[in-house]
């Protein structure tokens, strides 16, 4: 029998290694199939939202509380968000963890690691496309950041909001990053990620050489677990988001724009933690690059790990590399709790 | 390994069934909502969904009717919301957007009741420096007696104020702060008898129950606004208790007052007939309650109406006034409470400002009718002239008449 259209995207036959769940977790797969909800929702959404600082506000009240299945198309979109995140970085540490970025897939580690960056920028957008009083500081305060960058610290900020106050004339900037600006070179790089994903060899189990099983599944039974798994996380992700609403508040009218809270969104809370320690350039922009440049390097500058170690979790040929990222999460974790605390 | 085909169908079956369950659970979340009730108010035009809630709330005036003003112009709130704390969450002063904070872009929207004294729409202007608001007269009273001040000319009220136009020479009042006080006593003054005015919360007790700002007077009921206000809405105020001034304490009185002339706060005070007969608004005019829009020193400086205002004195007839124009404020009046059919070419009693009595008339026989604004009760009385009273013309303050026309206790 030839294969279906959504057969064919997978190769025929995979090593058995690589399709184990205690071996990728699922995330990569997870992470496709949020993006594909975030896609459908959004476009459901795009049908109703107003992107003008006077309607976007009540335009999402109206898609909350008077578009037939309106509020739980948001919700659905907002809990895929925020578990897109969580399972990104779920993926990079398995990724760490096992030793997966090895050459050849140095470069899909870049690539992957962009992705990543772009889920956090998309999300933040996303959230600021409430336009509701709990945005606007995290939105000034993410903007600002921007300008304390030397030179082209202008230059960053225009780009993100397009002049003038960042709580009145931010809200069109942030719908074009969010729709095109941002969602297009995911699309982009996704597509890449996973080409090269299947390029470099399939997910990471040590070359044939070296490896221990040479069992082979069908692409078949692959597809079956893969539909299985987007059962089980649709079913945690509509009941998410029938109990759990997505946040809201009242919209921002003239003189109330600070009225909200003064806390930036969940994934932001450890950078604004930081922010409380000093100079915003430091803390707010160079440290957190430097994070990001640290994990970016450890395909290329930390010792590498060995061939038979590749698909391994927590092999001894890269535990500097796995301390660095296991640390780098423990911190950010902290941070986090702390200024969720205060 | 390979998931065998049987058991993968059964997980595949059991995953798929749970899937529609919750799929049902999402259908069934949804239809169990309430079923949103629109309304497009005339005036705004912007559909809002209160009455999904709130549609048993009784209209809260013929004047302000829900189809044409909606609940957002006064309450603010998020008008789309159906969560209650969201839709709640904007709301102006809380449950009362007359509280004198939020009065201003509540009532006093859209120049409703605020605006140019010409157009006689300066209400919360005259609210807001009227001796209820500021309570100015008693706090000079008590800086003076402790020393703190020379004079009993009023410079303090509850919020600071001015008014560069006022008639009457005090153009600010500063904001009264006791902690800044220097005698224990205006300290205490402060802490225990700033409950009076209109920013103020009432004390707690039923009896004395009122709101904050316009609604401490004009809203008598639940969701209501009227200008027939009983005396029973002045007296949470006005007959709720004493002053030790020897303690600088409140002493809230405990008993539910309900004979009106045993039952107020001075025992020693007099009365004649209509004075606990009739509600206090009967006789006291807007200007005296409300305020005329200028910063008065005290009570006494605003308070004008007599018992001479209604009966005249033994020398002249009471003022009286044939409403001639149809856009007499008269009118207006009497529009907004009708207890009186008034027509032009009928003849009212006016006071010594001009104000009118726009429900009383002269009658052809030369004696007067009054209905009570609040009690709908019809009264006739006769002027002093031409009667045995041997009031002196210059003694005409109601005390020189209770000495004679106090009913006894």
């Amino acid at each position: 029998m030839r294969p279906s259209f959504f057969h064919h995207l997978h190769p025929p036959t995979i090593p058995t290694e690589q399709a184990r769940w205690r071996h990728t977790l699922g995330a990569g797969g997870t992470a496709v199939f949020l993006m594909l909800i975030l896609g459908m929702t959004g476009i459901l959404e795009m049908f109703y939202y107003i992107p003008t600082p006077e309607e976007a506000a009540l335009s999402v009240q109206t898609i909350t509380y008077h578009v037939p299945f309106g509020g739980f198309i948001r919700n659905l979109h907002y809990w895929s968000a925020q578990l897109l995140l969580i399972v990104s970085a779920v993926h990079l540490l398995r990724v760490v963890f096992t030793a997966a970025y090895k050459s050849p897939r140095r470069f899909n580690y870049l690539l992957g690691l962009a992705l990543f960056i772009l889920a956090i920028l998309l999300d933040f957008t996303g959230y600021i496309l409430r336009w509701d009083v709990d945005i606007c500081y995290p939105l000034l305060t993410g903007t600002n950041l921007l300008k304390t960058v030397p030179f082209i610290g202008d230059f960053l900020h225009r780009l993100a909001i397009g002049g003038g106050e960042a709580c009145t004339n931010g809200l069109l900037r942030m719908y074009v990053w969010h729709i095109f600006g941002l969602t297009l070179p995911v699309i982009i790089l996704g597509i890449w990620h996973a080409f090269r994903v299947r390029r470099d060899g399939g997910i990471a189990v040590p070359p044939p050489q070296v490896r221990t099983d040479n069992a082979r599944i069908s692409r078949n039974e692959l597809v079956r677990r893969e539909v299985l798994a987007m059962f089980i996380v649709g079913i945690a992700l509509i009941l998410l988001s029938i109990f759990v609403p997505a946040p809201i508040a009242a919209a921002m009218t003239e003189g109330t724009t600070l009225a909200g809270e003064a806390k930036a969104p969940w994934f932001f809370l450890w950078v604004q933690e930081m922010l409380k320690w000093g100079d915003p350039f430091i803390f707010g922009i160079l440290l957190p690059l430097g994070i990001l440049a640290l994990i970016a390097l450890i395909p290329y500058i930390f010792p590498k790990p060995a061939d038979s170690d590749i698909g391994k979790w927590f092999p001894k040929s890269n535990r500097l590399a796995q301390i660095t990222i296991g640390l780098v999460s423990f911190i950010v974790i902290l941070l986090t709790l702390l200024a969720n605390a205060n | 390994m390979q998931t065998k085909p049987t058991t993968f169908h059964f997980l595949l079956f059991i995953v798929s069934g749970l899937l529609l369950a919750t799929l049902s659970l999402v259908w069934w979340n949804s239809s169990r909502q309430p079923q949103p009730i629109e309304l497009i108010p005339t005036l705004t035009g912007e559909t809002e969904y209160c009455l999904t809630c709130h549609a048993d709330l009784p209209e809260i005036s013929a004047s302000h009717p829900v189809e044409t003003f909606g609940c957002v112009s006064c309450h603010g709130g998020e008008r789309l919301a159906l969560n209650a704390d969201l839709a709640h969450s904007t709301m102006r002063g809380g449950g009362n957007p007359s509280a004198l904070s939020v009065v201003e872009t509540s009532c006093g929207g859209s120049n409703c009741h605020s605006g140019s004294e010409a157009d006689d729409r300066h209400h919360i202007q005259r609210v807001t420096t009227s001796v209820q608001s500021t309570y100015a007269g008693a706090i000079s009273n008590i800086l003076f007696t402790f020393g703190a001040q020379p004079d009993l000319t009023a410079r303090f009220g509850i919020a600071a104020i001015t008014d560069e136009n006022s008639k009457t020479g005090i153009t600010a009042l500063q904001a009264f702060d006791p902690l800044n006080a220097n005698h224990p006593s205006v300290q205490k003054f402060g802490e225990e008898c700033l409950t009076c005015h209109l920013h103020a919360e009432p004390r707690e007790g039923e009896a004395f129950a009122r709101e904050t700002g316009c609604a401490a007077c004009h809203t008598t009921g639940e969701h209501n606004l009227t200008t027939a206000i009983p005396y029973t809405q002045c007296n949470a105020c006005h007959n709720r208790g004493n002053y030790d001034l020897r303690t600088m304490t409140f002493v809230e009185r405990t008993d539910h007052p309900t004979q009106r002339i045993d039952d107020y706060y001075q025992p020693i005070a007099q009365f004649t007939q209509c004075e606990y007969t009739l509600d206090c608004v009967d006789c006291h005019t807007r200007s005296e309650v409300m305020g005329d829009g200028d910063i008065h020193n005290d009570q006494a400086s605003i308070e004008y109406v007599q018992c001479k205002t209604c009966h005249g004195a033994l020398e002249e007839l009471p003022l009286t006034k044939t409403l001639t124009d149809p856009n007499d404020i008269a009118f207006t009046l009497a529009f907004l409470n009708p207890v009186v059919d008034l027509k032009l070419g009928d003849t009212i009693l006016i006071t010594e400002k001009g104000e009118p009595l726009w429900n009383t008339k002269v009658l052809p026989d030369g004696t007067y009718e009054m209905i009570g604004k609040a009690t709908k009760q019809y009264f006739t009385f006769k002027p002093v002239m031409g009667t045995a009273c041997e009031q002196k013309p210059d003694e005409q303050e109601s005390h020189y008449c209770h000495e004679c026309h106090a009913v006894e206790k």
